[in-house]
């Protein structure tokens, strides 16, 4: 537990956000994508994908001194992490009417992404917002070891 | 239930001063280097790191723009509190320097 214990913890935060970005980058830009995936020789529309985040645990001392109950600095949190990008199965397929299509079925229907862009704009100014605070809070962090080093000026 | 000594302490913590070790001028000169020495060092090992992710940086390689900005931050501090340090240490020479023999 260094000085730049809450520097590492915000970069932490940092490194997610921008990850998280990238992720909504990505399904805004597969909005109209209807070959992502060859399953069975046809064609699946793409999936939007979500970030799962988790505290990182740090090391083993930092368990032991949990499990110790002793210091509370042990109990401080390392910060955060991203588990896994997982596919949203969850939502369907959004179907739009379009014979002309070259991956329309016998109806004319088409299979196009399951991106919502109007909830990807939210989770984007989330992920912009967060991004700030964070931004924030390194600075405070870092306008307090300055003020430190005023100490007896 | 263990009942607590009243006391804060009892005398056996307190280092008898004859138990302290005796050092030579020279010893204590060498230890005080030693020690400034690898304190520079570690300054200079953050430094170092700072310029090892910005030339990352501009090369294009798979580095983070804050994981720049956060290096160079924790460089710059480190080195603050060694100029600090530095000119705690000058005062403290003029100091002794301006006694009137």
């Amino acid at each position: 537990m260094s000085i730049f214990h809450g520097m590492n913890t915000t970069a932490s935060a940092l490194t997610t956000q921008r990850l998280r970005m990238d992720v909504i980058s990505s399904n805004m830009a597969n909005v109209d994508t209807t070959r992502a995936k060859l399953v069975d020789g046809e064609w699946q529309a793409y999936r939007r994908k979500t970030v799962t985040l988790q505290p990182l645990e740090g090391k083993f001392s930092n368990f032991l001194n949990v499990a110790r109950g002793s210091g509370g600095k042990g109990n401080v949190g390392n910060g955060v992490k991203v588990t896994q990008v997982k596919e949203d199965t969850e939502t369907p397929f959004k179907l739009v009417y379009d014979p002309t299509h070259i991956d329309a079925n016998e109806d004319g229907y088409v299979e196009m992404p399951n991106v919502d862009p109007l909830r990807e704009m939210v989770n984007l100014i989330s992920a912009t917002r967060s991004y700030e605070a964070n931004v924030t809070v390194f600075n405070a962090n870092k306008a307090m070891l300055s003020k430190a080093l005023e100490i007896g000026k | 239930m263990a009942i607590e000594s009243i006391s804060l302490f009892n005398p056996s913590q307190i280092n008898p001063v004859s138990s302290t070790p005796k050092m030579s001028s020279a010893e204590a000169q060498e230890n005080f280097g030693d020690f400034l020495k690898s304190a520079i060092d570690s300054v200079n090992e953050s430094q170092k790191a700072s310029d090892v992710a910005t030339e990352k940086l501009i090369r294009g390689e798979d580095i983070e723009l804050h994981e720049v900005m956060i290096a160079s931050q924790k460089a710059s501090i480190t080195l603050n509190a060694t100029l600090e340090i530095r000119n705690k240490v000058i005062e403290a020479y003029q100091e002794i320097m301006r006694m009137p023999v």
